[in-house]
């Protein structure tokens, strides 16, 4: 079993170490078939590990000894388990989807399938880690992938300015990350979290740090405003990394907490906060856009507040409806963005104004986008009610009513921007910019990657105990809680929380009739050449045509005072601006004085030397 | 315990460095000249001296060879021709000279070594030692002749300065610290203050500069400040992780200054941050600095990394959680900067399309470099090995 538990990370290298060295020799599409064959073997390798680790085991043992005195080790529980299915299970889905995506471009396509790899390698071996050193090592190596993804087309202007912010907002919270592990090091002399020690010396100040680092990774308010940016990157990249995989990391360090210390009711109440104003800043800003990607975005934001939520419940309901949650959103989001891909592919603009009626042309993409759609807003049969309702259920039992209330509050809001995006790109007729233009439906390839999500939301919506019994109750054990999995067909549970089960289902129906309520109370009669939605705006503008931008006025107006105090990139440029001034202040007042004069500031500076040891 | 019996067993790790930056330079140098064939020559001399002085045991002959290699480096910075470039060489000389007779004035005070000599010339002989050391390894207070030397002279020549011949100082240090542990002991705080300082400091003045050489000599006095720490903190995870830092600094700023001296070449132009969209004619180069920077900041997993997390952790030891904070906070500043240069100079649409690549031999060396910095990042126990 241990070599067995080296496949997945090992197939992902080689695939690695193949892209490299034939990248001069293969053409675009072979290559892309290259690292689906690896991502394929990894899959295969991760799920070749469910049996086991479903029967309450875990895998240990060590990777190659790294440093002086210091081993590389794993340990793959259920936990970790999860997150490597999320990475080779989705990832091959998405790199199958990429072998015709990619097959245009002219160039970078080695850098690319390479950094793709090394980002799911990296992201399994973070998991896997039973070294805090090599977890943090794995860290830092997705967050660069994911730099160097974002900056893929690194001579646009705008891919290489979100990749700067990528950069610079995922890598210094990581320091917090670092900090924490070499303080727990100083105190225990042992990098292994698995050690007995790990625990006694883990305190608040160490939790706040890793939180911190997670946050900024996880897109939790206020870390959040990078994702946005990083909608730049090819699609397949915002669908693996941006949704499905790179930010989910954080999720895990916050899970993984658990295995490090018993969590005293003031971190769970923190983490609920956290997640609870995340997925209502998400939600209320994915309610304004007009790019689709940036609504996804968004919508990621809100989504893993409520992952993050269910986290800090501290139950193992909680803790399932997360890692549930957690899987669902890789599967719906993922599909959401691959379709965004294909529209984009498609039409050459992501902009919501300019686009309408593209389910004739895309048909099959239509299907998939309104299964995904459905699972993201929470319908029946989804994954991604089963998700909500294992949520709403957890919270209601733990006694957290605003929570309900808010996560309640927030579906609602989902409903609306998804509903919104669904008929500004696919009802109604196309516009006229797009109707002399040659639209095809995505390749086979692309349909399979984004069918096999698809037709996983759907199978996991109506019999989720298929997830729950192998892949979620093993995580949620691995960290010490009991939960027996009691969940049935259509993710109703058959333990005592049912009950609390069918009023948070009735409240996800609720909430996805207010949504249809709303859409229907706005929508224009059918003469309308696109069929708009108007959001609850009832006049049409002066140009007599009513599309997402003009909704976008009335929900600005609404919620005006809430976007100004939640947006903090404005305070960032502000620190980043005061940084500038001191280094300029501190430049011109030093450089002229020390340069222009070296003598005399061997000196001065003699002098305060022999002073201070004196002075010491 | 006197210096000169002190057992040198980083020096065959140092010595492999030298080797490798002096053949790298050669490469480069040969693709863009950096100078007439009196530079060559110098070159030559440098090479020669700098690797005797590292063969040779700790002592007098050692620092005499090193310190020989120094003077061939201001000549190598007084040979550009211009007049900035003559002025920084006389000022970079004049106080090599200051250096040496404070390093000398210091050394003789301590002919023992492990003890130190009567009060006051116990003070004397640290004031002295921090004093050549500060000038040579151009520290916070006294790092002034550096940012004139690098704006001025040809990158490789400020290459060899702030990778061998520095780096070479800093050895000489590390033996002062396992020869007289005193001298770090007894003036922790000072060694530790002068540490924060040049991290700060330089990071800050780092941020301020346009021009790209200014930007990477104070990013090495930002550098400086940590490797001191580690030398401070004395045998141990500090000294070890000091040493490991100092080969990665090296390693990065070949990568760095070799990217500057390809862009330079190719546009003809001082690279400023005025400078657009080189990655488009330069795509190895590019990569090169990116991952250069990575290498100095102490990313993963880059070698620098191997360094930089010992350096924090005698932080942590030494300063406790506010002298991390601080570590952590210079290290964002440098981030900050990389990051800056990268997307403003590099990345993004090119000015100038009509740029030529770079030669195929200057892009396989970069590109060897790169694997090299990112391969003994995931593996360090090839080097560590020959670590203290």
């Amino acid at each position: 079993m241990d070599t067995l538990a080296a496949v997945p990370l090992v197939a992902l290298l080689v695939g690695v170490l193949l892209e490299l060295i034939l990248g001069r020799v293969l053409s675009p599409t072979a290559k892309g078939w290259v690292a689906f064959g690896s991502g394929l073997t990894a899959l295969a390798g991760a799920l070749a590990l469910v049996p086991p680790i479903a029967a309450g085991g875990a895998v240990e043992g060590m990777l190659y000894p790294w440093d002086r005195g210091i081993s590389l080790r794993f340990h793959l529980d259920g936990l970790s388990l999860v997150f490597v299915l999320m990475a080779t299970g989705i990832g091959t889905a998405i790199l199958l989807y990429c072998v015709r995506y990619m097959a245009g471009e002219r160039e970078g396509t080695t850098r690319f399938y390479a950094l793709m790899l090394t980002f799911m390698a990296g992201l399994v071996s973070l998991v896997c880690s039973a070294d805090l050193l090599l977890a943090y090592l794995s860290w830092e190596v997705i967050g660069l992938c994911s730099y160097f993804l974002v900056g893929f087309w690194y001579q646009d202007p705008a891919a290489s300015d979100g990749a700067r912010k990528v950069l610079v907002m995922t890598h210094l919270p990581g320091y917090a990350l670092l900090a924490a592990i070499l303080v727990l090091y100083d105190r225990t002399g042992t990098f292994l979290w698995t050690d007995p020690a790990i625990r006694q010396a883990f305190t608040g100040g160490l939790f706040l740090l890793m939180l911190v680092a997670a946050m900024a990774k996880s897109v939790i308010f206020p870390l959040h405003t990078w994702i946005p940016e990083a909608m730049n990157a090819p699609t397949p990249v915002s669908a693996l990394l941006h949704s499905a995989c790179y930010v989910k990391a954080g999720i895990y360090l916050v899970a993984r907490m658990y295995s490090l210390a018993a969590w005293p009711n003031a971190w769970n109440t923190a983490v609920v906060a956290l997640g609870c104003v995340t997925m209502l800043v998400g939600a209320l800003f994915a309610l304004i856009q007009v790019d689709l990607k940036r609504l996804l975005a968004f919508s990621t934001i809100s989504q893993l507040g409520y992952i993050l939520t269910a986290l800090g419940l501290g139950t193992g309901l909680g803790i399932a409806a997360g890692v549930f949650y957690c899987v669902s959103h890789g599967l719906f989001k993922g599909t959401l963005f691959l379709c965004a891909g294909v529209v984009q592919h498609a039409t050459g603009t992501r902009d919501l104004r300019r686009l309408g009626g593209l389910a004739a042309p895309l048909p099959n993409t239509t299907r998939v986008w309104l299964v995904a759609s459905a699972a993201i807003i929470g319908v029946p049969l989804t994954n991604g009610f089963v998700a909500k309702w294992l949520l709403f259920t957890a919270a209601l039992d733990a006694g957290q009513m605003l929570v309900v209330l808010i996560a309640w509050l927030v579906s609602v809001f989902s409903s609306v921007y998804i509903l919104k995006a669904t008929v500004s790109v696919f009802c109604g007729e196309l516009p006229a910019s797009l109707r002399d233009r040659q639209i095809e439906e995505a390749a086979p390839s692309m349909q399979v990657g984004m069918g096999i999500l698809a037709v996983l939301c759907v199978l996991f919506g109506i019999a989720p105990q298929l997830l729950v019994d192998w892949v979620v109750a093993p995580a949620v054990r691995s960290l010490g809680f009991l939960w027996a999995g009691q969940v049935s067909w259509l993710g109703v549970p058959t333990g005592p929380a049912g009950l609390y089960g069918v009023a948070a289902a009735t409240m996800a129906l609720v909430a996805l009739l207010a949504g249809l309520g709303a859409y229907s109370l706005a929508r224009r009669p059918r003469v309308d050449p696109v069929g708009v939605f108007t959001g609850g705006d009832p006049l049409l503008p002066a140009d007599g045509v009513v599309d997402a931008a003009d909704f976008i006025g009335t929900v600005e107006e609404t919620f005006r005072p809430a976007y100004r105090v939640t947006d903090p990139d404005p305070i960032y440029l502000a620190l980043w601006g005061r940084l500038r001034d001191l280094a300029g202040c501190l430049d011109r007042v030093v450089t002229p004085l020390i340069e222009g004069h070296p003598l005399w500031a061997t000196v001065a500076g003699g002098a305060a030397v022999l002073a201070a040891i004196w002075a010491f | 315990m006197t210096i000169e019996s002190v057992a040198i067993n980083w020096d065959p790790a140092f010595l492999g460095l030298f080797l490798l930056l002096f053949a790298a330079v050669a490469i480069f140098a040969g693709a863009f000249p950096q100078g007439d064939r009196r530079w060559w020559t110098l070159l030559g001399l440098l090479a020669l001296l700098v690797i005797a002085g590292t063969l040779f045991p700790d002592g007098w002959g050692r620092r005499l060879l090193l310190d020989a290699g120094a003077f061939v480096a201001a000549a190598m910075v007084w040979n550009r021709g211009t007049p900035e470039a003559a002025r920084a060489g006389r000022t970079y000389l004049t106080l090599l000279i200051v250096s040496l007779i404070c390093l000398t004035g210091g050394m003789l005070l301590i002919p023992e070594g492990a003890s130190p000599p009567p009060f006051p010339w116990n003070r004397v002989a640290v004031g002295l030692l921090v004093i050549g050391f500060g000038l040579k390894l151009a520290l916070v207070p006294f790092y002034f002749w550096l940012p004139g030397v690098a704006a001025t002279a040809a990158p490789m020549t400020t290459l060899l300065i702030v990778s061998v011949i520095d780096m070479a100082a800093f050895s000489d240090l590390a033996h002062l610290r396992m020869a007289a542990p005193w001298v770090f002991a007894d003036c922790r705080t000072l060694w530790l203050a002068i540490a924060l300082a040049s991290m700060f400091g330089g990071a800050l003045l780092a941020l301020a500069q346009r021009n790209l050489k200014r930007m990477l000599a104070f990013s090495t006095i930002d550098d400086m400040g940590y490797l001191l720490l580690g030398v401070a903190a004395g045998p141990g995870i500090g000294l070890t992780g000091a040493l490991a830092g100092a080969l990665g600094h090296a390693l990065s700023k070949l990568l760095l200054f070799g990217a500057v001296a390809v862009a330079e070449a190719r546009t003809g132009r001082t690279l400023t941050l005025e400078s657009r969209g080189l990655a488009a004619s330069c795509p190895v180069s590019c990569a090169a600095f990116i991952v250069g920077a990575l290498g100095v900041i102490g990313v993963p997993p880059t070698f620098g990394f191997v360094g930089r997390w010992r350096l924090y952790l005698v932080g942590a030891e030494y300063g406790g959680g506010a002298f991390l904070l601080a570590m952590a906070l210079a290290t964002g500043v440098a981030l900050l900067y990389y990051a800056r240069a990268i997307h403003r100079v590099w990345l993004g649409a090119a000015a100038d399309t009509a740029l030529p690549r770079e030669p195929k031999l200057v892009a396989f060396a970069l590109s060897v470099l790169m694997i090299a910095v990112v391969t003994l990042g995931l593996f360090p126990g090839v080097v560590m090995g020959h670590l203290p």
